[in-house]
């Protein structure tokens, strides 16, 4: 699961926003994307939240103190070439490639963000989950568990969501199946 | 995704949604389409057009959802359509499941494949629950749904959106089921393991996931539309 990407654009140009807009949209969802026409609109919003920001060369240039400290999550839309190659610590993208090279381009940028995400979300179940785990397969309600793990019946509850979350099973069925195949139970004891 | 109106041609909107098949199948239309449009086939068919297209449109686009219009139906109609649904599970759908997932179990696993009859057993506590709801909505609910409009004279009613109801209603649509399937469904994407037959395997994920989105839909129907239908009809005679 991916989370949304907040996105500004700061462009004069309306065409051009659409069809940055359906690009990303269309290839690198979920994303939040709010548009801004003039550099004093988009300060003038909460403009922390974004996680990137799209403009084109003059106006990173005019608002240089505003993009050059966010200059990792800033992309630069550009029809110059030459200024694409010869300047590698920015964000280039240029605005006469085709459809292919521009979204390979994005894909670049963008995926810093996918590696610390996957990195963030821990599925491995904690050694008090499994136990937790293990009594509910075996049909223990809430609070026989809550009794036998002196815990309170809030902290089972905690548990169950918790686990529910970190392997997507939302049914005690489903949860029995993974617990077999993982060796936390034996099949023997337990009906599916 | 665009609605469905009563002008288009039925065979071009078939065509474009094939899942629509066993929907229109229920009202005991056939393919054989010809070029016929959606009010002449509901013409040859005796059925009502609106409820047919507000059906074909609620199962089509999972936003689109028009309570009220629904709540306007008959008692009798949306009941009739429900047990028709039931009975598809039963006649096709569940016997369809079966079927796949009784040849990949029988192809795929070799002495050691236990992780496949595991799935097996799992699908049959799916089906035991579906089929106790299925029992209890011919024995119990559905004659209940159906004498509390007749009690009251009248076939149809609006149903109370009063908030508390709706916060019921919520969690009802967590319906186990609904969850069973999707454990199914993601258990085999995720944890399959040893030799098994990849075609037989595709086979059964896919009749799963149809039956799946089905249910969704008839659960709609089911918690949003007739339980509150009957909720404010229940009023209405106490």
């Amino acid at each position: 699961m991916q989370s949304i990407k907040h996105i500004a654009i700061l462009l004069p140009d309306t065409l051009q926003c659409l069809g940055l807009q359906s690009l990303l949209v269309n290839y690198f969802p979920p994303v939040e994307i709010s548009y801004f026409y003039t550099f004093e609109a988009l300060v003038n919003s909460h403009c922390d939240i974004f996680d990137y920001f799209f403009t084109n060369a003059t106006l990173f240039v005019l608002n240089v103190d505003f993009f050059l400290p966010r200059r990792s999550k800033t992309i630069v839309l550009t029809a110059d070439s030459i200024e694409v190659r010869k300047n590698t610590s920015i964000n280039y993208v240029y605005v006469q490639a085709s459809q292919e090279v521009i979204i390979e381009q994005l894909k670049q940028y963008f995926s810093g963000d996918n590696t610390i995400l996957s990195n963030d979300s821990n599925k491995e179940l904690s050694v008090r989950e499994v136990e937790v785990l293990q009594l509910i397969v075996k049909g223990g309600t809430n609070k026989e568990i809550a009794d036998k793990l002196c815990i309170s019946l809030n902290t089972v509850l905690t548990h169950r969501k918790n686990i529910t979350a970190k392997l997507g099973i939302k049914t005690v069925s489903g949860l029995t199946f993974y617990a077999i195949m993982n060796g936390l139970v034996s099949g023997e004891d337990i009906e599916l | 995704m665009p609605l469905v109106y009563s002008n288009m041609q039925m065979s071009e909107v078939v065509e474009e949604h094939l899942s629509l098949i066993p929907v229109i199948n229920r009202f005991g239309i056939r393919l054989g389409l010809g070029d016929k449009s959606v009010q002449e086939i509901c013409v040859e068919y005796e059925l009502d057009c609106d409820f047919l297209l507000t059906v074909i449109n609620t199962f089509l686009n999972e936003e689109y959802f028009p309570e009220k219009k629904l709540q306007t139906f008959h008692m009798s109609q949306i009941i009739d359509y429900l047990i028709k649904i039931n009975e598809s599970y039963l006649r096709y759908q569940i016997p369809n499941i079966e079927r796949h997932l009784g040849s990949f179990i029988a192809q795929s696993s070799g002495p050691t494949n236990s992780t496949l009859c595991l799935i097996g057993k799992f699908f049959q506590s799916f089906k035991e629950e579906l089929m106790n709801r299925i029992l209890k909505d011919e024995k119990e609910w559905f004659p209940y749904c159906l004498s509390l409009s007749e009690r009251l004279g009248m076939n149809q009613v609006q149903g109370d959106s009063n908030p508390d109801l709706l916060l019921d209603l919520g969690n009802q649509v967590e319906d186990t089921i609904e969850a069973l399937l999707a454990d199914l469904k993601s258990i085999m994407i995720k944890h399959l393991s040893g030799n098994y037959n990849e075609n037989l395997c595709y086979a059964v994920i896919f009749a799963i996931s149809s039956l799946e989105k089905d249910i969704k839909q008839h659960n709609r129907i089911r918690f949003r539309i007739l339980t509150p239908m009957v909720a404010a009809m229940e009023k209405l005679c106490s």
